[in-house]
């Protein structure tokens, strides 16, 4: 439940849409590589992203900050963004927070995926 | 049954105490989601006094009998102290354009646990929260 290391791994779809799956402790480091992970596929040309928590149980304010200031980003491109295999607390969190307000949150990453449709917008 | 930590303020240190949080948790019987809950708003907690409090801060953990059984957190630092009537609640909706989006700790502290008590002065600063054992997020 406590790893200090975050694991990330990035794939491209079909129809363009990004994925990061991140295990791990979401604080400002974790926040920060999955950011980084997200410009990566923003750049290489991903409009709407999924991240899959799935391996992630904790999480701090200032990490789910920077998955904020992701979240905008993509926004401003006219992306979305959507989260999935969140667990309730951080489901609850996201809430607290306002995530939920402009974000996606799914049960499993199929949900999430299905939601973009075929051409990677929702 | 009762935890005390002395944690010095270092890099995820707060992950010493979730880590005791799931150990307490799991000898008192509370389920997963409510140890989960406990451990984000205790991570948030420790944030905080490593922040305000200066270079070292104290956690206690303890099972709680009674009508409801519950799990007892408190943080205790010595920093310069604060507030906490002069903390507003986060509100939501500022999230989207808003240029801060810190500050959210005591917000979720208070959301995620049933009860939370903070007391604070110079050179003494003690968050006390509670979790009921069948009382998840």
């Amino acid at each position: 439940m406590n790893e200090t290391q975050i694991n990330l791994k990035t794939t491209v779809l079909d129809d363009g849409l990004g994925l990061i799956t991140a295990a791990g402790y979401i604080n400002n480091e974790g926040g920060q590589a999955v950011a980084d992970a997200a410009s990566e596929l923003v750049g290489g040309g991903c409009q709407s992203l999924v991240i899959d928590l799935e391996g992630t149980r904790i999480i701090n304010s200032i990490g789910v900050s920077i998955l904020l200031e992701i979240m905008e980003k993509i926004m401003d491109g006219d992306g979305k963004l959507a989260f999935c295999n969140l667990t309730p607390t951080i489901a609850k969190t996201f809430e607290i927070m306002g995530l939920d307000q402009y974000a996606g949150i799914f049960p499993d990453r199929e949900a999430a995926v299905t939601s973009f449709g075929t051409d990677g917008t929702a | 049954m009762e935890v005390v930590l002395h944690l010095p303020a270092v890099p995820n240190v707060e992950l010493v105490a979730a880590k005791a949080v799931e150990t307490l948790g799991e000898a008192l019987g509370m389920d997963r989601n409510g140890i989960e809950a406990v451990s984000v708003a205790l991570v948030e907690a420790c944030l905080n006094a490593m922040e305000h409090g200066g270079s070292s801060f104290v956690v206690r953990l303890a099972g709680e009998d009674g009508v409801s059984p519950r799990m007892r957190v408190e943080v205790e630092d010595k920093g310069r102290g604060f507030d906490p009537d002069a903390c507003p609640p986060d509100d939501s909706t500022r999230v989207h354009g808003c240029v801060s989006k810190r500050g959210w700790g005591l917000t979720l502290i208070r959301e995620l646990m049933d009860d939370v008590q903070i007391s604070s002065r110079p050179g003494l600063t003690r968050v006390r929260m509670w979790k009921e054992l069948e009382n998840a997020p």
